[in-house]
C-alpha cells in the first residue's frame, strides 16, 4: 500500500514537471516566416557585436594588456555554460550561427565573422550512359535552381537567422560586394525566390532534352523517373544535411526524383572529386568552403575562374567537365590573370562576370555563414571580420578586461598542439597559430612580414616595425593605393640590380646574385623598399633577452631557400616543391643598409592593394606559417636535422622515421638541448660563409647562453618578440600559459584604434507616399554608437530604388549634407519610372574603417 | 559489467587425470593452447586491418582528402593564382603524388596489410599517419604511452570500485533476497541501458554548470598546479564526474548480475546442508558460496583489468579526458590504421595471455580442475 502511494506521488511529480517544461518559454525564437519573393532583404541579418570597449586612455604599460593568458582546450558544446560558470572568460574558437540565440540568451558578448560558405555543386557532364539523363548538363536548368531555392528560409530555419543568404560567387557584404553593390543587389532582386519561374524553365527545358512528364507529375526519361543522385554531407556542423533535404524537397516539388545519399566527407569526396562527371555517379553535392583572412578577400576577381571554369586552379571534376559560355570563359580567365588596365575596367568585367556566373551556375550558392566566438561582457576582444579572433594578428594586443590593466584571462579553444610546433613545417592549425601570434611581432598573414600589422576590419596593413616603405610597380598593373604611409611609384620597367640575391648555393653556402643567374638582366613586376627604425636592434628583443640582429633577418632568408636544394644538409623534398614554386615569381632580395636596416624585395606576384605588396621581411616563418624564428633556434634545429635526428616537416620525418621537430615538447627537446650545448661549445655560426658577415662570435655566445637559460627556466624553445611570451607548456593537459612581455617595444594601447569595428548604423526616413512624376527627398542618418559617422570616414552612400515587382529602377549616390547626414533626392524623371503601388528605397553606406557596408531600406507607396 | 559464467576452458578437464607424465601433459596442453591463441590473434589482427581500411576503400577516401586539401592550399596562395596554368597543374600533381607517397598509397594494399600485420605481431607499432602525441611525436608507442596513465587512472578507479562494490553489495543482497534494497536494485537495473557518456552530460550540467563545484572536463586545471599534492587533488576533482558516470551507468546491472549469480549458488543443496549443520552465515559465504564462484569472479576480474586498456571512447571524449579511448576515437575518424592496429594488438596479446594464464589459475583455486589430459 505504502509503495503504491510512493508510485502515485512519483507519477504526479513526473506529470507536473512535464507540464512545467511545456509551459517554459522557448529558448530560441520562433522561426520567422519566409519573405515574399520580391522582397530583397538587407543581408545584415544580425546586429553588430555588442562588445564592451574601453575608452582611449593613456598607459605606460608595455606589451599586452593582460598579465597572463591561460589557454586550455574546452569542448565547444560547453563553451557557453563554462562562460556562465566563470571557468573561462573567452572562448576563442568560432561557433556556428545556430548557437547565436543561445549566446544572446546567456547575456554574453560575441565576435561575428565569416565562417565559410555553402553551395550546391552540380555535375555539368552529359553522362556516358545515354539511358540516364543529367538535367544539369543544361545551363538553363542549373540557373533555374537559383529561383527554386529560398535562401532566406534556409538562413532562418537552419542558421537561426544568424548567417547571410548567398547568391553570388563573392562574399556577401564584403569589399568586393560593396564595390559591385548595384550589380549585386540587382542580381539578388532578379534571382529572388520564385518557384513558379523555376518550374516554368524546367518545364520548358526538360522536354527538349527528351524527358516527359508522367501522369504522377514526375519527369521521366526512357521510361524511368529522372532521378538525381544527391550527395548530402551528414558530418561537419550538421547544417549541410538540412540544406540538402530542403533542396531535395524543392526539386521533388517540380517533378524531379531525388536519391538522397547521406555521406561523410570521407565517403563523398571519392565520388564528388574522384569520379569523372560523365560516369554519372552523382548529380549534386552539398559543398562547403572556408575563408582565409580579410586581406585575401579584398580582391575576389579570381573566384569566377576558380568556381566555374575548366581552367580552375582546382583542375579536376566537376570543373573540367563544364563547358562555359565563351564570353564567361574569357572574362573569368582574364580576371584571374589580371588582364585589365584599370579598376573601372576590372569592376565592369566583374559586374558582367557575376551575371554570367549565375547563368552558368556550376555552383548554386546558398549561405555565407556567420560564426560567433562568445566572451564575457567584462572582456574586450578584437577580431578579424572574415575569420574571427583566432586569426587576428592584432587580437592578442587588444585582448583585455574592460577598464583594467593586468589580470589573468582564461581562454578556451577547440584544441592545442595538434601538430609539432616549428615555423618551417610545423603546426598551422588555427588554435596553435593564435598562440604563435601572441608571441610574435604583428605578423601579417597576407604580407608575410612582421613589420606590418593587418587591419582586422579592412584587410589592409599598417606599419608596425618599419620606418618607411616605397613601392614601385610596373606600369599598367591594376594596383591601387589606399593609405598614405607608403610611397607608390610606377615605372615602365622594374630592373633587378645585379647584386640582388636571387637564389642560394647550398654547397658554398652563399647567395647567388642576379648577375650570376641572369647575366642578361632581370626585371620584375614589383619592387618594395622597406627601411626599419634606426633603433630596431636596440629596442626589439627576443623573449630570452637577446637583441634582434641582422643575422636573424638573413637566416630567415637562407632558411627560405636551403631546404629546397639537394646539396643542402637539410634538404627536404616537400619543402623543395614549395621553394621551387616560389622561385617562379621571386626575383630577389637586396640589403642596401644595415644601419638603419633597409631591404629591397623584387617579385612578380602582386595584389591589387598597394599596401599588401610591401614585403616587410622579418625573422619569421619563410613558409607562411605563424611564429617567429631567431637564428639560433633555426641553427640548432638544422644541426639536429642534418644529423638525421629530427625533421621540420612531417613528410620528411615520416619518410626517415624520425621525430618531427617540436620546439615546445616531446622527444625533440632533448635532442635540441644536446645540439644547443654543442653549438654553445663551438660558438657555432650557421652558414658561416654568409652569416659570418652579420653574426659575431660574441653575439653567438650571448645568444646560446640566453637560450640555454630560457630552456632551463621554461622547458621549451619557443621564443618570439611579441607582446606575450610562452611561459609554460602542458602538452598532455592541453593547456599553456602566456605572460606579458614587459620588455616589448610598444605600449599596450598601440593598436587601441582597432578595439572594435566601427560598423555604421543607418537610418533612412522620408515620405510614406510619393506621387509618380514628383520629386521626393529622403534623409539618411549614419552613426556609430549614437555619434554621427564622420564624413571623412565614409567612402560613399549608394541608393537603389526598387519598384513594386522588386526590379531595380535606378541606382545612384546620396548627397553628403554633413557628418553622418546624407540625402537621397529622387528626381521627377526617376519617380516617373515607378509603377503605382509599393516601392522600396535601399541605401548602402560604405565606411572606410570597416569593410562591411551598412544597409537599410524604406518602403513607400507610389501613387498616381 | 557482465558476469562471465561460462565453464572453464574446454581443454580443462574436471577431476580425472589423463595418462602419461604430468610434464608431458602440461607441455602438450601449453603448446596447443599457445598455437591456438596465436592463430586467433593473427586472424583477429588481420581482420582489424582489413576492416580499418575498409578492404582498400580507405585509399580512395584518403586520396580524395589529399587532393581537396592541397587544392584548397593552392587556391589560398596568390602566387599560385598568377602562375601559368600548366606549371600550376604540374606543381599540384607533384604535391599530391608526394603526399600519397608519404601516406604509403603508392604501395599495393596487400603488401601494406601484410606489413601492418607482421609489424604488429612483432609489437613494432611504427608511426601514426596523422595523429601526433601531445608532445609532438608520431611514434604509436609514445602516443599510447602518453595516454595510458590517464586511461588507467579513469578506468582503473571506476572499474575497480565498480567491481568490488558490486560483489560486496551483491553478496549482501543475496542474503536478504526480497528486501526493499533488493527490489530497488532490481528496479533500477534497467538504468544501465543508458550509456556512461549520457550520464556524463547530466552530471556536467548538475555539478559543473549549475552547482559549479566540479570542473566541466579535462584532467587538470589550466594551468596545472605546480605542487604535486595540489596536482593530485586537482586530478581527483576532475576524475570525479567521468568516474562517477562510468560507475553509475553499470552499477545497478552489475550488482543485479552478481546478486543473481550468488543467489543461484546460495540455493545449492550443499549450502542448505551447511545451513542445516548450523554454520555461521559468514562461513557459508566464504566456503560454500564464494569458493565455488571464485573461477568466475577471477575471470571477470582479469577481463576487467585488461579491459582498462581500451579506455572509454565516448566518455573520454565528452569529458575531454586525455586517455586512450579518445585517441582511438580520433584515430578511427582519421583512418589512422597504425594506431588502431597498435591498440588492438596490445589488447589481443593481453587477452590471449590472460586466457592462457586463467587456465592455470583455475587449477589453483578449484581442486576439481586439472590441466590438459
Amino acid at each position: 500500500m505504502k509503495l503504491r502511494k510512493v508510485y502515485f506521488a512519483l507519477s504526479w511529480l513526473v506529470v507536473l514537471s512535464m507540464i512545467l517544461a511545456a509551459c517554459q518559454t522557448s529558448a530560441t525564437e520562433a522561426p520567422t516566416a519566409t519573405k515574399s519573393p520580391e522582397a530583397v532583404d538587407a543581408p545584415a541579418a544580425t546586429e553588430p557585436p555588442v562588445a564592451a570597449t574601453e575608452p582611449p586612455m593613456q598607459t605606460t604599460r608595455h606589451g599586452g594588456w593582460l598579465d597572463e593568458i591561460d589557454i586550455s582546450v574546452v569542448a565547444g558544446d560547453s563553451a557557453i555554460s563554462q562562460l556562465q560558470a566563470g571557468t573561462i572568460d573567452f572562448f576563442s574558437f568560432n561557433l556556428a550561427s545556430d548557437v547565436y540565440p543561445a549566446i544572446k540568451e546567456a547575456g554574453l558578448s560575441s565576435t561575428q565573422s565569416l565562417g565559410g560558405y555553402y553551395g550546391i555543386s552540380l555535375n555539368p557532364a552529359v553522362f556516358t550512359d545515354t539511358k540516364v539523363l543529367n538535367p544539369f548538363s543544361n545551363r538553363k536548368i542549373r540557373e533555374a535552381l537559383n529561383w527554386l531555392i529560398d535562401r532566406n528560409y534556409i538562413n532562418q530555419e537552419i542558421f537561426a537567422g544568424g548567417s547571410l543568404p548567398k547568391l553570388l560567387p563573392i562574399t556577401t557584404q564584403l569589399v568586393e560586394y560593396t564595390n559591385l553593390i548595384a550589380t549585386a543587389r540587382a542580381l539578388e532582386s532578379k534571382y529572388a525566390y520564385n518557384v513558379e519561374k523555376a518550374k516554368e524553365i524546367i518545364d520548358a527545358e526538360m522536354p527538349a532534352m527528351g524527358a516527359v512528364l508522367g501522369e504522377d507529375g514526375k519527369w521521366q526519361f526512357n521510361g524511368e523517373p529522372v532521378t538525381l543522385t544527391f550527395l548530402i554531407r551528414s558530418d561537419g556542423d550538421g547544417t549541410r544535411q538540412p540544406i540538402g533535404d530542403y533542396v531535395s524537397n524543392q526539386l521533388e516539388s517540380v517533378g524531379l526524383t531525388v536519391d538522397r545519399q547521406y555521406k561523410t566527407s570521407s565517403e563523398a569526396f571519392p565520388i564528388w572529386l574522384g569520379t569523372a562527371g560523365a560516369d554519372g555517379q552523382w548529380h549534386m553535392y552539398t559543398a562547403g568552403y572556408g575563408v582565409s583572412g580579410l586581406g585575401s578577400l579584398r580582391d575576389e576577381s579570381g573566384n569566377l575562374q576558380q568556381s566555374y571554369l575548366n581552367t580552375s586552379t582546382q583542375a579536376g571534376e566537376p570543373y573540367i567537365s563544364n563547358v562555359s559560355d565563351p564570353e564567361f570563359q574569357k572574362l573569368g580567365d582574364d580576371l584571374a590573370q589580371g588582364k585589365y588596365s584599370s579598376k573601372e575596367e576590372r569592376d565592369a568585367m566583374m559586374a558582367r562576370g557575376l551575371e554570367l556566373a549565375l547563368e552558368d551556375s556550376l555552383f548554386v550558392w546558398v549561405i555565407d555563414q556567420q560564426v560567433y566566438a562568445p566572451y564575457n561582457n567584462n572582456a574586450q576582444v578584437t577580431f578579424d571580420l572574415a575569420t574571427g579572433p583566432e586569426s587576428t594578428n592584432v587580437g592578442p594586443y587588444n585582448l583585455r578586461f574592460v577598464g583594467q590593466e593586468g589580470g589573468t584571462m582564461k581562454v578556451g579553444t577547440n584544441d592545442l598542439f595538434t601538430q609539432p610546433w616549428n615555423t618551417i613545417g610545423g603546426s598551422n592549425w588555427i588554435w596553435d597559430a593564435n598562440v604563435h601570434r601572441a608571441t610574435s611581432m604583428g605578423a601579417s598573414s597576407v604580407t608575410g612580414g612582421g613589420g606590418l600589422m593587418a587591419d582586422p576590419y579592412t584587410g589592409l596593413a599598417y606599419p608596425q616595425r618599419i620606418a618607411s616603405a616605397e613601392l614601385t610597380y610596373k606600369e599598367g598593373l591594376p594596383i591601387n593605393q589606399n593609405l598614405n604611409w607608403l610611397t607608390v611609384t610606377t615605372a615602365p620597367q622594374v630592373d633587378v640590380p645585379e647584386d640582388a640575391w636571387v637564389d642560394w648555393d647550398a654547397k658554398e653556402q652563399r647567395f647567388i646574385t642576379a648577375a650570376e643567374k641572369f647575366p642578361d638582366g632581370l626585371t620584375s613586376n614589383i619592387k618594395s623598399v622597406v627601411t626599419y627604425p634606426v633603433d630596431l636592434f636596440d629596442t626589439v628583443k627576443w623573449h630570452d633577452g637577446s637583441p634582434i640582429s641582422v643575422g636573424d633577418f638573413v637566416m630567415s632568408m637562407i632558411q627560405g631557400f636551403d631546404p629546397g636544394k639537394p646539396d643542402s644538409a637539410i634538404y627536404d623534398e616537400s619543402l623543395a616543391l614549395s621553394i621551387n614554386a616560389t622561385l617562379v615569381s621571386f626575383k630577389g632580395y637586396r640589403i642596401t643598409s644595415t644601419d638603419p636596416l633597409t631591404i629591397e624585395s623584387y617579385t612578380d606576384t602582386y595584389l591589387s592593394d598597394a599596401e599588401l605588396n610591401i614585403t616587410p621581411l622579418w625573422p619569421q616563418s619563410p613558409y607562411g606559417l605563424s611564429g617567429e624564428n631567431s637564428w639560433q633556434v633555426l641553427a640548432i634545429s638544422n644541426l639536429a636535422e642534418a644529423a638525421g635526428e629530427l625533421a621540420y616537416t612531417s613528410d620528411k620525418a615520416d619518410g626517415a622515421e624520425i621525430e618531427n621537430t617540436s620546439w615546445v615538447g616531446g622527444p625533440s627537446l632533448e635532442i635540441l638541448a644536446k645540439y644547443l650545448d654543442q653549438a654553445a661549445g663551438e660558438s657555432y655560426i650557421p652558414y658561416e660563409p654568409t652569416l659570418g658577415q652579420y653574426i659575431t662570435r660574441e653575439e653567438a655566445d650571448l645568444r646560446y647562453s640566453n637560450f640555454k637559460k630560457w630552456y632551463e627556466e621554461h622547458g621549451h624553445f619557443w621564443v618570439g618578440t611579441g607582446p606575450y611570451y610562452l611561459d609554460k607548456v602542458f602538452p598532455t593537459e592541453k593547456s599553456l600559459v602566456l605572460k606579458n612581455n614587459s620588455d616589448f617595444v610598444d605600449l599596450a594601447d598601440r593598436w587601441s584604434e582597432f578595439s572594435e569595428p566601427k560598423r555604421a548604423t543607418t537610418v533612412l526616413d522620408g515620405p510614406g507616399q510619393v506621387k509618380v512624376g514628383d520629386e521626393a527627398v529622403f534623409d539618411v542618418s549614419v552613426s556609430f554608437k549614437d555619434e554621427p559617422y564622420l564624413q571623412s570616414d565614409i567612402r560613399g552612400v549608394r541608393y537603389i530604388l526598387y519598384d513594386a515587382t522588386g526590379a531595380v529602377v535606378t541606382v545612384g549616390d546620396a548627397d553628403a549634407i554633413g557628418d553622418g547626414q546624407y540625402q537621397v533626392t529622387l528626381g521627377a524623371e526617376i519617380t516617373s519610372k515607378l509603377t503605382t503601388g509599393s516601392a522600396r528605397l535601399e541605401v548602402a553606406v560604405v565606411p572606410i574603417p570597416v569593410a562591411i557596408p551598412s544597409f537599410t531600406s524604406f518602403d513607400f507607396v507610389a501613387i498616381p | 559489467m557482465a558476469v562471465v559464467t561460462n565453464p572453464p576452458a574446454e581443454n580443462v578437464v574436471v577431476k580425472k587425470a589423463g595418462y602419461g607424465g604430468t610434464f608431458m601433459r602440461v607441455s602438450r596442453y601449453v603448446a596447443s593452447r599457445f598455437l591456438t591463441l596465436f592463430i586467433t590473434v593473427v586472424i583477429g589482427i588481420y581482420l582489424t586491418i582489413v576492416i580499418a581500411n575498409m578492404g582498400g576503400y580507405v585509399d580512395e577516401i584518403i586520396k580524395g582528402e589529399i587532393r581537396d586539401r592541397i587544392t584548397q592550399a593552392f587556391i589560398a596562395d596568390p602566387a599560385v593564382q598568377q602562375m601559368d596554368p600548366e606549371v600550376r597543374k604540374k606543381l599540384m600533381q607533384e604535391k599530391i603524388a608526394l603526399e600519397e607517397k608519404r601516406r604509403g598509397l603508392d604501395t599495393p594494399i596487400a603488401i601494406r596489410n601484410a606489413r601492418y600485420l607482421s609489424n604488429a605481431l612483432r609489437l613494432d607499432l611504427g608511426r601514426s599517419i596523422n595523429l601526433t602525441s601531445d608532445a609532438g611525436s608520431k611514434q604509436v608507442r609514445l602516443i599510447i604511452l602518453e595516454r595510458l596513465p590517464a586511461t588507467l587512472l579513469l578506468m582503473g578507479t571506476s572499474q575497480l570500485f565498480l567491481f568490488f562494490s558490486s560483489i560486496f553489495i551483491a553478496l549482501s543482497l543475496s542474503r536478504s533476497y526480497g528486501s526493499i534494497w533488493d527490489k530497488v536494485v532490481v528496479a533500477l537495473s534497467p538504468t544501465s541501458a543508458v550509456p556512461p557518456w549520457f550520464y556524463g552530460i547530466f552530471l556536467i550540467l548538475i555539478f559543473a554548470a549549475a552547482l559549479k563545484i566540479l570542473p566541466f572536463g579535462g584532467m587538470v586545471d589550466s594551468p596545472p598546479p605546480a605542487n604535486t599534492f595540489d596536482y593530485a587533488v586537482n586530478v581527483l576533482k576532475h576524475l570525479a564526474l567521468p568516474g562517477l558516470s562510468l560507475v553509475l551507468s553499470s552499477f545497478f546491472i552489475s550488482v543485479y548480475n552478481y546478486r543473481t549469480f550468488f543467489l543461484i549458488y546460495s540455493s545449492e543443496d550443499y549450502v542448505d546442508m551447511a545451513k542445516a549443520k548450523g554454520l555461521t552465515s559468514r562461513n557459508i559465504e566464504r566456503a560454500y558460496i564464494l569458493r565455488p564462484t571464485l573461477p568466475t569472479i577471477i575471470t571477470n576480474f582479469s577481463l576487467l583489468i585488461i579491459g582498462l586498456w581500451t579506455g572509454a571512447l565516448f566518455t573520454e571524449t565528452v569529458f575531454l579526458w586525455p586517455g586512450l579511448g579518445r585517441t582511438l576515437f580520433q584515430a578511427i575518424g582519421q583512418y589512422d590504421i597504425p594506431i588502431i592496429v597498435g591498440s588492438t594488438i596490445i589488447y589481443a596479446y593481453l587477452l590471449s595471455i590472460t586466457v592462457f594464464l586463467l587456465d592455470f589459475v583455475y587449477v589453483l583455486v578449484d581442486p576439481r580442475v586439472k590441466i590438459g589430459g
